[in-house]
């Protein structure tokens, strides 16, 4: 009945904040941080993009457009993220439909899934790296199998099966859950008034789909504008794209303000992506109609010859991920692959002596990275959420900005940011992890959201009623309710912390280093079978801590909690 | 523990809605309940009745007017402050904790020593019948006995009153049936003032000693079920409560207490209500549905009617019929008595002069 309180002017709300000083100071630290660590970086860059000698100009961005290499990396950018885009949420709907129509049995599920997470914990590079291994100049299937001579692997084929291959699984989880919240009962109804299968599947099924198709699109358009690793050991010299001309500008050229530049005409079409995907598509969904969902008839929307077709088809994909797993694990066991096969730890002996370094650095990061990332998930989720304060909604769109940025510019953005005083954070820890808490964070902030929004106002005051202040209600009610979303978002700042590159390549140094930077320096350098070993450990230590997080998701399994897999398609 | 009273005085409450701007949820109500009482508060929805609920549990504060539990003036303190139990519509069990933790809450929040605890735990347990369920889990429970746990945990902390937010409309309606009078016999065992929030006009009539039926954020009246059956002040309540049939008089005669009406062409001896009135007026009366008589044979008194509908309900028979022009609806019990009426027969029907009732609006 009642709807909200009258409490909405504003200088009564500012009011109601200083009266709560712990509210008061979490705002202010929060903001604080927000501005040092996603609003001044930016700041930096544009001021690097448009200024020059105090005036403002637009002479850098035009010299960028002027030169037809730069506008053949945007255009590149462009078609490879529309293509991946495509392809990838055309797969990830086959994928999705299959799983939730085609009735498979649990073994089955457990298989697909399998296969489907695999590209989701791995370092960015590990498609790459078996593409290189099965169509490269001595690989598998194109040199061994096939004996194709001349076959280049190098540009935009390869860039977009890999990135493709990479990110259709983010499009399968979207549609998964869109599917699947699709009531049976509607099909059955339009059943029932005399369509066909297929018309049902065009004229009900298929719509009620599309919002989570253009969602799915605009996700995966964005994931490889953002790819930086995949480009650049695949796309070659024939096919620049943008964020790989970035690095090279910077670490090739040492030009950092052409790097500014470039990554800043990165930001136009990511922030378009961004303005599409907060103000159209998450209105265009279509809220569950029926106030009870229908029973879980026998779903009668897929002919049996259609099923399996579906099937044939997800297990073929399926296999192939799956191959190329086995042949990147295969690689690090080898001597040189390609030309001699036997077997040797070599690989794996380079990983733990001279790579060791690497590995420390990144666990120690990671490790101190993951419960900062969880308590700031927690606490700006529950503050967006549960109170009333000025400000509220610039905070949760400014904390999102890191994460819908692709990871170039968040990186360039840091190291214009902090090289020089009133903070020079160069070479250190705090940089990486600092990029790293902020851009990853959003996974968990926007989990606590969904949880707090679940929890019925009513739960928190029946303890009120029952005598507790508010201090004990949100320690003893609220606070183990979103447990698992704290759960959740250290998972994911650790599980990025482990594989993303994009950013934090530009904020590496002597002292701290990361095991995806040392992936990428031995492609570099040719030692394939190092680069593979590294990528496998890196595979095995992320799995094992999604492991743990399930055990403890499930441990503290609320109704209506969060799945692993969900928080990982964020 | 000593039952105490609740007194509104004069509260008002309005709210930001997101389509109509400011709107006004509850406005001047005053409201004595006494020591010991079940009231109702009885409305359709948004009448301002979970609302003023919700002031008295202190979860809204009202804008205007002050709440008084016992002597204490409560309108300033906050909902953990009033030692109040509430049981809530969606119950509203808190999910992470068993039954047991679940009942227990409020006397940890209090610091009671764990001995304590244990005792006051199973004998509330026992008094709704979920001994043994300590372990469980809410959402393992059914509708009936999450609604038992949630009446468990309000009573275990010996709150001052019980206030209750529609809380069987979750349930179905045979369960409904039986969990009003647990509730009404845990009151009285308990001994305790009780405010109780339904839609549910029959709901109200069974559990409660008094009810305050409201509309529009207002009280149209107070009083025993009987007095609002019987004697509804108010067009509304005499439609809210059952149901009943308009139709128009004229005033023949006045006499003392009383007035000499004609009603569809034919004269009765009714009771005037208040106000005063004059011969030749024309005016409103109601009579229920459950006060026509029906008879195959016409009798000379009666009005000649005529079939036009009929509805069987097992233990009533209701009849849309017409009389003179005007089309009435009429409900006749026990059927094995009274027989049945088939569309398109003609009937007498009679009606006694006290179940005429002036309307006052």
């Amino acid at each position: 009945m009642p709807v909200s309180s009258v409490t909405a002017n504003p200088s009564d709300r500012f009011r109601r904040v200083l009266r709560d000083p712990p509210l008061l100071i979490s705002l202010l630290a929060l903001w604080l941080l927000l501005g040092l660590f996603i609003l001044f970086p930016l700041i930096k860059l544009l001021l690097r993009t448009f200024e020059e000698g105090g005036r403002f100009t637009l002479a850098n961005v035009a010299a960028i457009l002027a030169d037809p290499n730069q506008r053949q990396a945007l255009w590149n950018s462009l078609l490879l993220g529309t293509l991946v885009g495509g392809f990838g949420t055309a797969l990830g709907f086959l994928f999705a439909f299959t799983a939730v129509r085609a009735n498979l049995s649990k073994g089955w599920t457990a298989f697909l899934d399998g296969a489907i997470i695999l590209p989701l914990i791995s370092p960015p590079f590990t498609t790459a790296i078996a593409m290189i291994f099965s169509f490269g100049p001595r690989g598998l299937i194109t040199h061994d199998l096939l004996g194709v001579k001349g076959f280049t692997v190098y540009g935009l084929h390869s860039t977009l099966f890999s990135e493709t291959i990479t990110y259709f699984p983010i499009a399968y989880l979207t549609l998964k859950a869109i599917l699947a919240g699709i009531d049976p009962n509607v099909e059955d109804m339009a059943f029932s008034l005399g369509s066909s299968r297929w018309r049902v599947f065009r004229t009900v099924t298929l719509p009620l789909a599309v919002p989570g198709l253009a969602n799915a699109f605009l996700l995966l358009f964005a994931a490889s504008l953002a790819d930086f690793a995949t480009p650049l050991i695949l796309a070659g010299n024939s096919f620049p794209v943008l964020p790989t001309q970035a690095y090279l500008q910077i670490t090739g050229l040492f030009d950092l303000k052409g790097g500014a530049v470039l990554s800043f005409v990165l930001l136009i079409p990511a922030f378009v992506v961004f303005l599409l995907q907060r103000f159209w598509v998450s209105r265009k969904y279509y809220v569950t109609i029926t106030g009870k969902a229908g029973a879980a008839t026998e779903i009668k929307s897929v002919p049996p010859w259609a099923r399996h077709l579906l099937l044939g088809v997800c297990f073929a994909i399926s296999a192939f991920i799956l191959y190329f797993y086995v042949l990147l694990f295969y690689a690090s066991i080898v001597r040189a692959f390609g030309a001699d096969f036997s077997l040797t730890a070599k690989h794996y002996g380079v990983v733990f002596t001279e790579g060791l370094k690497a590995i420390r650095d990144t666990l120690i990061i990671a490790g101190v990275g993951m419960p900062i990332g969880g308590i700031y998930s927690i606490l700006l989720g529950y503050l967006v959420t549960k109170k009333v304060f000025p400000s509220r909604q610039a905070m949760e769109i400014v904390s999102m900005v890191n994460y819908s940025l692709p990871g170039t510019i968040v990186g360039i953005a840091y190291l214009l940011a902090f090289n020089d005083p009133p903070l020079v954070l160069t070479g250190t820890a705090i940089i990486i992890i600092a990029c790293y808490v902020f851009r990853y964070g959003p996974t968990g902030i926007r989990t606590t959201v969904a949880i707090l929004q679940q929890i019925d106002p009513s739960i928190e005051e029946a303890s009120s009623s029952l005598g507790a202040g508010s201090g004990t209600t949100f320690r003893r009610i609220t606070l183990p309710l979103i447990l698992p979303a704290f759960f959740a978002g250290l998972g994911v700042v650790f599980i990025r912390s482990m594989t993303a590159i994009s950013a934090t390549i530009f904020l590496i140094s002597i002292n701290w280093t990361l095991i995806t930077v040392r992936i990428l320096e031995k492609m570099t350098e040719l030692e394939l079978g190092v680069a593979a070993a590294f990528s496998v450990l890196v595979v095995v230590i992320v799995f094992a801590v999604i492991l743990a997080i399930s055990f403890f998701l499930r441990l503290f399994r609320q109704p209506g909690g969060p799945e692993m897999a969900n928080i990982l398609g964020g | 523990m000593e039952a105490v009273s609740i007194r509104l005085d004069r509260i008002s409450k309005s709210f930001q809605h997101r389509v109509k701007g400011l709107v006004s949820a509850v406005s001047d109500v005053s409201l004595q309940i006494e020591p010991g009482e079940f009231l109702t508060l009885l409305g359709p929805s948004g009448c301002g009745k979970t609302t003023t609920l919700r002031m008295i549990a202190g979860f809204e504060r009202p804008d205007q007017g002050r709440i008084y539990i016992g002597d204490e003036d409560v309108t300033d303190l906050m909902a953990n402050q009033r030692n109040i139990g509430f049981v809530f519509q969606n119950y509203a069990l808190f999910p992470h904790l068993s039954v047991y933790e679940n009942v227990a809450y409020g006397l940890r929040v209090k610091g009671m020593e764990k001995a304590e605890i244990d005792k006051a735990v199973s004998e509330v347990l026992a008094l709704v019948g979920l001994r043994g369920y300590e372990r469980q889990f809410p959402h393992q429970l059914s509708g009936g006995e999450q609604q038992r746990v949630a009446l468990a945990r309000a009573v275990v902390i010996q709150p001052r009153v019980l206030l209750f937010d529609e809380p069987l409309s979750n349930l179905d309606a045979k369960l409904r049936v039986h969990m009003r009078g647990e509730i009404r016999r845990l009151q009285q065992a308990l001994s305790i003032t009780a405010v109780y929030v339904t839609h549910d006009q029959e709901e109200a009539m069974a559990i409660s000693d008094r009810i305050a039926v409201m509309n529009a954020g207002k009280i149209m009246q107070t009083g025993r079920a009987e007095d609002l059956y019987l004697r509804p002040e108010s067009t509304f309540v005499a439609q809210f409560i059952g149901k009943i049939n308009i139709l128009e008089a004229e005033v023949k005669g006045v006499k003392e207490g009383g007035l000499l009406l004609n009603l569809l062409g034919r004269d009765f001896q009714v009771a005037s209500g208040h106000g005063s009135w004059k011969k030749g007026e024309r005016l409103k009366v109601f009579v229920r549905p459950e006060s026509w008589e029906i008879e195959e044979k016409r009798e000379a008194e009666a009005f000649s009617g005529e079939i036009l509908e009929k509805t069987f309900l097992g233990e009533k028979v209701d009849y849309l019929l017409k009389i003179d022009g005007q089309t009435i609806s009429a409900s006749v019990y026990d059927p094995f008595r009274h027989g049945t009426f088939t569309p398109g027969q003609k009937v007498g029907v009679k009606v006694q002069g006290q179940a005429i009732q002036v309307l006052r609006d």
